[in-house]
Formats: C-alpha cells, structure tokens, sequence
C-alpha cells in the first residue's frame, strides 16, 4: 500500500489534487460573478490578493493565523462589494468588452498597489498545519496535513456555496435576479444589492483561495497571477455558467498540468492550459457543462 | 478640404500617408537622436496598436495576446539576422509579418469559436505562455540572456546627408528611426484601405450583427480568423522593428504587462480609429515624461516604491477613467470638443 501511494502515478495524482483543488476555488469564485453580472472578473487574483495582503500581513506582527485569515476574507468581501458599486455598475448594459478593460486596468492599479505598499516583506507566510509530506517507508507520499486541509476546506466551502443557492431565500433570490432582473424586481427583489453581494461572496472565496496558495511562500503581489489563469480556463471549460463544471474542470486541470509536467515536457508546460482550453472547447465550444441555449432571431 | 476627401477617397489617403511619413522624417532631421529614438519606438508600438485597435474596434474581438504576437516578430528577426547577415532588412519585417499572421492562425482556429471573456482569456493564457516558452526553448531563443543582433548599417547616400564633426554619430541613430517611420506608414496606409474596403464594412457587420451579417453572405469563422490573423501579423512586424531598433531581443520584454500596456494605449487613443493609434504610440514614446510630471505634481518621491510602481498605477488608472468616462479615447473626445466649438 506504501509504496503505491508512493509511486509516480500517485504522486503525481496526489499533487495535481493539491492545486487542482484550489484552482476548483477560484473557478467557482469567477463563475458566481458571471452568473449575477454576466462580467468576467480579469482582477479576481489581484483583489485576493490585496485582501491577503491586508490581513496575512499581520501574522508578521504577531497575530493568530485564523485571524489574519478572517480578516483577510471580510477585507476581500468589502472590496468585491465596492468594486461591484464604483466600477463595474455604471457599465451595466455597455459592450462586453468596457468591464473586461476596466477590470484589466483595475488588476494593473491593483498590483502596482500592493508592490508599493508591501515591499520589504521577504519571509514566508508560515502555515498553521505542517507542511512535510508523510512517509511510507522511506517513500515519500505527496500528501502533507496543509493539503488535507485544503482539501476539506475547499470541500466545505463548495458544500456550503451550493446550499446558499440552493436551500437559501437568498440564494433562491440571486438566482432569481440573474435568470431575470425585470422580473424580479417586480416581485419585490432588491436586485442591486444582490448583485452586490454576489460580488462580496465571490471575492470573499477568491481570497480564501489566494491565502491558501500564499501560505508557505512569500507573499508577492503576482502570486495568483499563474492560477488565476488556469481557474480562468477551468471556468471556460466547465461553462462559466455551472459550478459543478467549474469544479469539475478545476480539479482536472490540476491533475493534466501535473501529468504533463512529469511525463511530456517541461517547455511544453506553460502551454498546458491553452491545450487543455483548445481541447475543451473543441468539443463544446459552449463549455462541458452548460445546457444548449438556442438563440432566436 | 473635406469635399475632396469624400470625392477621391483612395487618392486622399495614399496623399494623407505621404504628407504624414514626410513631416515625421523632416521632424527626425530636427529633433535631438534622443527624441528620435523616442519618435520611432513610439511608430513601432502604433504600428502593433494598430492591429488590436482593428481586431477590437473593427471585428469585436478582445485579445490580450498580441505582446506574444510581437515576440514572435522579434525573434525572427533576430534569428534571421544572425543567420543572414547581409540580407535587405526588408525579408525580415516580411518574414515577422508572415510569421506572426502564421501564429495568429492556429491560435485563430480554436479562438475565433469564442466569444468575448472566452477569447480574451484564451489570448491571456497564451501572453502567460511566452516568457517561460521563451526562457525554455534556449536553442532559438539564447534563454533569459536574449538574442542580440548587428545594428543596420546606414547606406552611403543617408550618411552623406550629413555634416559636422559628429555626422556619423548622428547619421547611424537617424536611420533606423526613418526606416521605423516608412515601414509604420506602409503599414498605416494599408490598413486605411483596409477600414474601407469590402472586408472592413464585411467586419464591422460581423461586429454589431452576427445574424444580419450571416444573411448577406458573410461567413463570420473566416471574418473573424482573418481579423485575428491580420493583427497578429501586424503585432509580429511591430515586434520585428523593435528588435531592430533595440539590436536585442529579451524574453521578459513581451510579457502580460506589455499586453496591457498596449490594450490601454489603444484604448487611450480611440478604439478603431487610425489616429488613434498614433496618438496610443505617442503616449508611449512619452510615458516617462507623463509619469515624471505626474511624479512632479504629487510631490512623490521618484526613488520611493510608490514612484517606481507610479507607471502601473498611473496607466491603470488611466485607463479606468477613460473606458468608464470616454470610452471613445481622446479621438472622440477631440470630436466631441469640435462639434462643441461648432455650436
């Protein structure tokens, strides 16, 4: 059994796991913006980011881990729910493409930001769980307490995201508003603010997710920039529409970077996300896991 | 004026071009060797701006991937100069150019499929993918060191030109940035007529009416691969003339940031519009200059992090306010002043 879980096929299933889950997160993050606004949020890893900035800075000064993490998370929800307010309402019902530029300036002010307000920070953000991988004999298995505990933590947030809009008034309400906005003000939805919300909820998960990629390394303000763009294709693929997609799709392209890391080559790399996106698509360009909408004329 | 613009339209743009190409070259016989590196730099990233503002402004499409574009211009040429001496300079903007629009094909083929957020985050992943690309595949690239190439050698007649003790000096900083300037013009005056032409009324159909585009014949994969195409070509020539004036070629040059930084120029000057682009590579000839006075005006420390990260911050800014506030860049907010002053 050791020296199964130690082989190279686990080893590398096990690692593509690890950030197959967390690109999962930051999937799911983007497509609870797309489902309320219908924007793809380009800043997401920035705004993570700067929220982990905020909060995780202050482990250096000697406050507790999971504060930090709270603080963090509640800095990250205000900042997603101001975005939504000053940048991204006025551009409600403008081309698609004025928010995907405005939040492409947003994400270069953003990390010109955080590099000149954060600058002398060199040492690790240490992790509250153990970071050295277990051993089966003298094998090493590619799986640490931290990583278990990413794991459950992006099980329980996902779990606790789909019964928000599933068994909640208020997730009935956010589905409400998106499917039809008219509509639902006309029942009495308070659409506005829930569009709001969406953005705090979905900004609140990415820097959730930008703490976990960030605990263990030095805090840098391009630390989401990698991810984000394999969450970005995750969500892609999967739909944008589904979070199951995006879960789904998430969890696998952590495990095809992985194999194709170890087994291809690492020049080819870099590009393992666009192949993974071109594959994707080819099959349905409308991603994997969207019902087919029939467009009228 | 505008009588004779609307009664030969073809003949007016060629004379627009020339009238502009010659009053940029006499302004390079004028200006200081330091104004006129700045001058052509500024031509190189127009010609590259121009390409986006037609794949955005024309045909829709939102790309982040035209810096990858432009380091694929600039390592051929540097290849190409360095296997081939003493071949025109010609064949290397002519191979970029072909082999950028090449590139821009295959990723075309999956692209142009998606829509919106899909493609620009498509281009995305690939503008991540070119600097690890390049620092990887160290037998084309020379690796993080770069490439580096042979400055070109100023023909007789150009250097004759000059007088002075220091003719030569002056002579050899002048004549890429002319070469810059004709090969921008050529690029300027093709794409005029492109904007005028069947294929460019056939686009801007595409862009505001899919349907209505596919009921008059148009087939919108092949719109849509051909404007991907053509501003990918125009962003490897743009790329083959910064190797060329630079001599040098780095990986970390064609990154996401430049990416951006040409998304908002374009979007500074005025999307789909040809002086808008100039205006977008004037802006980037005199960034420093911006940043300085911006640096100047607020009193920040140049030397502080805030002043070395000012340029990020200024740009995004800049950006924000002008796609929130003048989504039509300072082309349209020139017009809109002009109808003003009319009323």
């Amino acid at each position: 059994m050791g020296s199964f879980l130690a082989s190279r096929l686990m080893t590398d299933i096990f690692g593509g796991l690890a950030t197959g889950t967390v690109i999962a997160l930051i999937a799911l993050s983007l497509v609870i913006i797309w489902q309320s606004t219908h924007v793809l949020n380009f800043a997401q890893g920035a705004m993570g980011m700067f929220a982990t900035f905020v909060g995780m800075n202050l482990v250096f000064h000697g406050l507790n881990y999971w504060w930090c993490l709270a603080l963090s998370v509640v800095t990250g929800m205000a900042l997603g729910a101001l975005t939504e307010r000053v940048l991204i309402r006025p551009l409600y019902g403008k081309p698609e493409i004025n928010p995907i530029v405005v939040m492409i300036g947003f994400l270069g002010v953003l990390e010109a930001i955080i590099a000149s307000i954060w600058t002398t920070n060199i040492s690790m953000l240490p992790s509250p769980f153990s970071e050295i991988y277990y051993e089966a004999g003298r094998r090493t298995i590619l799986v640490s307490p931290f990583v278990i505990y990413e794991v459950i933590v992006v099980a329980l947030v996902l779990s606790g995201i789909a019964l928000l809009f599933r068994r909640t008034n208020l997730g009935l309400q956010m589905r409400a508003a998106a499917l039809s906005p008219e509509v639902s003000r006309l029942l009495g939805v308070r659409v506005g603010r829930l569009l709001t919300f969406g953005w705090a909820l979905s900004t609140g998960v990415g820097t959730l997710a930008a703490v976990i990629v960030s605990t263990g390394q030095v805090l840098a303000p391009t630390n989401m920039d990698g991810i984000f763009v394999s969450a970005f294709i995750a969500a892609a693929v999967g739909g944008l529409e589904s979070p199951t997609g995006a879960i789904i799709a998430g969890v696998s392209i952590g495990l095809v970077e992985q194999f194709i890391l170890d087994f291809w080559s690492t020049s080819v790399a870099p590009l393992s996300g666009v192949i993974v996106l071109v594959i994707g698509l080819a099959i349905r360009p409308q991603g994997l896991f969207t019902r087919q909408v029939s467009r009228r004329v | 004026m505008s009588s004779l613009r609307q009664r030969f339209p073809s003949a007016w743009r060629l004379v627009a071009t020339l009238l502009l190409l010659v009053l940029a070259v006499a302004l390079s016989f004028v200006l200081s060797p330091l104004d006129d590196s700045k001058l052509a730099g500024g031509a190189a990233i127009s010609i590259v701006i121009l390409g986006l503002s037609w794949l955005i402004g024309w045909s829709g499409q939102v790309s982040l991937g035209n810096a990858g574009f432009m380091a694929i211009g600039a390592y051929v040429t540097a290849i190409w100069a360095n296997h081939h001496a003493t071949s025109p300079i010609v064949w290397s903007l002519v191979l970029s150019t072909v082999i950028g629009g090449l590139s821009g094909l295959v990723l075309a083929l999956p692209a142009t499929r998606l829509r919106g957020p899909y493609l620009a985050g498509m281009t995305l992943a690939f503008s991540f993918a070119v600097t690890p690309l390049a620092l990887n595949w160290r037998g084309f690239t020379g690796g993080s060191g770069g490439l580096f190439i042979n400055f070109l050698s100023t023909p007789a007649w150009f250097g004759g030109l000059f007088s002075g003790p220091d003719a030569l000096i002056r002579a050899n900083a002048q004549w890429p940035a002319d070469v810059t300037l004709v090969v921008a013009a050529v690029a300027f005056y093709f794409m005029a007529n492109l904007f005028h032409s069947r294929v460019g009324r056939a686009m801007r159909l595409v862009r505001d009416n899919e349907v209505a585009a596919e009921l008059s014949g148009v087939n919108l994969q092949r719109a849509r691969t051909l404007a991907f195409v053509i501003s990918a070509a125009y962003a490897g020539l743009g790329g083959s003339v910064m190797t060329l004036l630079s001599g040098s070629v780095t990986p970390q040059t064609y990154g996401l940031t430049l990416s951006i930084l040409l998304l908002t120029l374009m979007v500074l000057g005025g999307i789909g519009t040809l002086s808008g682009a100039i205006l977008g590579g004037l802006i980037y000839s005199y960034s420093d200059n911006l940043v300085s006075l911006v640096n100047k005006v607020s009193g920040i420390n140049p030397t502080s992090t805030l002043g070395a990260n000012l340029k990020g911050i200024v740009f995004g800014v800049l950006l924000i306010l002008t796609m929130m506030l003048a989504p039509r860049g300072l082309v349209g907010a020139g017009a809109w002043l002009r109808r003003a002053a009319r009323r």
